[in-house]
């Protein structure tokens, strides 16, 4: 499969994403609260990172930001080497489809689109729709035999699946996964964590938030958040790789 | 397989089929509403006129006192006013009933009269044969003063003259006491030639004074007058009624307006998760609106479809239950009926419209 074989990337020194000293503030009830505080930190292309942090250490606002959903008050955001502070709101939409694959706490499944026209709506918005290439993708996944089911008619594991084939149909340089399994019990957990960890192994740069430990392990830096200022940690792979076993 | 905008909006117009249908009705009301309306009102002025020439002449002609008519006025009149002009030639006399007592006799010409003068109900009998030269038509009130309707005897400065009665006029009016025969009789009798034309012109009032000028400048020297009461009055109605379907349309309009907006409102934000997903695969805003307004649009249309019909037949029922006549289907009404709706839909779809701009992806797609 094209999305999930072709190597983006050779992990390494090539930053895919970097940060320098971003600040997102907003205005609320006539203060200005600052959710992202300087963050300067980079992300290595083919890297797997989780990001990790108590509710309120501005998470969100890091995903929004890496997600070109929203841009700094100051700070340089490169994604994919384009400072993306600069770009108007159209220009973000089409970069966005261009090099962001979103995959949901919540799936966010259109629920009266069929599970490979679930996958095309992607396709839809980046350029034009391509069946087989969607059927691929779904096959990929585990779920060929369920392209035309609706999402109501999917398990949460199921419909997870369609959600991550749905972000690698455009071939994203970048994977932003928020919160992936937070919906899903110990088995769906186990196979969309060995699927993330397959995606890995073939080149994609995955930036994975998450509360659970489990999944935070499975990445290889852990970048911690707390008020709206950012720790880098290194983490071990090990785990990533008996997960994968 | 494909996926194009027009697949996600018949799934999406489907898949929210309570909502959709619920916008639709409010969509079809208004097209049907405006349809039934619209057509009417493009029947009305023929229809109103229709009713109003029941009621007789718009127009009378007389000459001065002491003077007649030309022998060539009827002609004028007929070619001045035009084909579809009811004319109506009369002359009057005072004559002597065989019980004594003097009465108003007219000479005119039966068939027209028929024509001019629907709204005459005659009883006890039917209107002339036109080639009856000794018919004579009674007013109600001059029955009273005939001793024989079926030997009617008259006398006029002492020559006697027996006509027979075919029937009794009654019309509320003076007409109830006269007695009409033929003008070509009357005049044998009575030596004396049209003194009134009564005319009525199917128009409005600028037609009517247009007709007015035309047989001033035909019959100069001539009284010319408009019946103002008739003339007035059929305007006032006309106007009346156009500015009651004006104002009917309008209100129909505001309130599903309204409506519809409701409907929209409740469906932008009841897919505002759906919108933010597009907006976060890359859907730019113009692609998200222009997919809300489609939807709406779609809507306004199969709306219009509906109405059309819905609205002809309603038309054509309230014409034949008033007029007596239906009222066809006028494909001309369709792109007003069209535009309205879509004006309708559009304008109720700006609104929810705002909503999709200040769309919070992040925050929607996270459950805030």
């Amino acid at each position: 499969m094209r999305v999930l074989e072709e190597t983006l990337s050779t992990p390494g020194t090539e930053s895919v994403i970097s940060l320098n000293a971003v600040t997102r503030e907003y205005a609320s009830h006539g203060n200005v609260v600052r959710a992202l505080d300087s963050a300067t930190f980079a992300i290595n292309s083919g890297e797997w990172v989780a990001i990790t942090g108590p509710s309120g250490s501005g998470k969100s606002t890091l995903v929004n930001m890496l997600g070109c959903l929203d841009r700094p008050t100051s700070g340089t955001l490169k994604i994919d080497g384009t400072d993306v502070a600069s770009m108007s709101a159209t220009e973000l939409d089409r970069f966005r489809a261009d090099k962001i694959g979103f995959i949901f706490q919540q799936f966010h499944l259109i629920p009266y689109l069929s599970a490979i026209e679930n996958v095309m709506l992607a396709q839809y918005f980046h350029s034009m729709t391509d069946e087989s290439e969607a059927r691929v993708a779904l096959e990929k996944v585990g779920l060929g035999a369920r392209i035309s089911h609706l999402p109501s008619e999917l398990s949460g594991g199921e419909q997870q699946r369609v959600c991550i084939a749905r972000a690698l149909i455009n071939n994203p340089p970048i994977l932003l996964a928020d919160e992936p399994t937070g919906n899903l019990d110990a088995a769906n957990q186990k196979i969309v964590a060995n699927l993330l960890g397959e995606l890995h192994r073939y080149g994609h740069t995955i930036v994975m938030v998450t509360h659970d430990p489990e999944m935070a392990a499975l990445a290889q830096r852990k970048i911690a958040l707390s008020h709206g200022k950012v720790f880098c940690h290194p983490t071990s792979s090990s785990r990533m790789i008996r997960l994968q076993r | 397989m494909t996926l194009s905008m027009s697949t996600i909006l018949r799934r999406s117009l489907i898949h929210r089929r309570a909502r959709s249908l619920s916008a639709l009705v409010a969509l079809t009301v208004s097209a049907g509403v405006a349809t039934a309306l619209l057509t009417l009102y493009a029947d009305l002025d023929a229809k109103l006129h229709h009713e109003f020439r029941s009621f007789g002449a718009n127009i009378v002609i007389t000459a001065p006192a002491s003077s007649a008519l030309p022998q060539d006025a009827l002609a004028k009149v007929r070619q001045v006013a035009g084909s579809d002009a009811l004319v109506a030639p009369f002359a009057y006399a005072i004559a002597t009933t065989d019980r004594g007592t003097p009465v108003v006799v007219a000479g005119t010409d039966f068939a027209a009269v028929k024509k001019l003068d629907a709204s005459w109900a005659i009883e006890n009998g039917a209107w002339p044969d036109p080639s009856d030269t000794q018919a004579a038509l009674i007013g109600q009130r001059a029955a009273n003063f005939i001793a024989d309707e079926h030997a009617v005897k008259l006398t006029f400065a002492g020559k006697p003259l027996t006509l027979h009665g075919t029937g009794r006029i009654k019309t509320g009016g003076d007409e109830d006491s006269r007695i009409y025969i033929p003008l070509p009789a009357f005049t044998a009798w009575t030596g004396t030639t049209t003194s009134v034309i009564e005319v009525q012109i199917s128009g409005n009032a600028q037609k009517i004074d247009a007709a007015i000028t035309g047989l001033k400048s035909a019959l100069p020297g001539m009284q010319v007058q408009p019946v103002r009461q008739l003339v007035e009055g059929e305007s006032r109605i006309v106007d009346r009624t156009h500015t009651l379907m004006y104002a009917a349309v309008l209100l129909i309009a505001l309130t599903v307006g309204v409506s519809v907006l409701a409907t929209l409102s409740a469906s932008v934000l009841e897919r505002r998760r759906d919108f933010a997903l597009m907006k976060a695969l890359g859907g730019s805003q113009s692609q998200l609106i222009s997919l809300f307004l489609l939807e709406a649009a779609l809507l306004a249309f199969a709306g219009v479809i509906a109405g059309y019909i819905i609205g002809s037949a309603l038309a054509w029922a309230i014409s034949e239950t008033n007029f007596g006549t239906a009222s066809l289907p006028r494909i001309e009404v369709l792109p007003l009926v069209l535009l309205l709706n879509m004006a309708i839909a559009v304008m109720a779809a700006l609104f929810p419209a705002r909503v999709l701009r200040g769309l919070q992806p992040a925050a929607l797609l996270k459950g805030e």
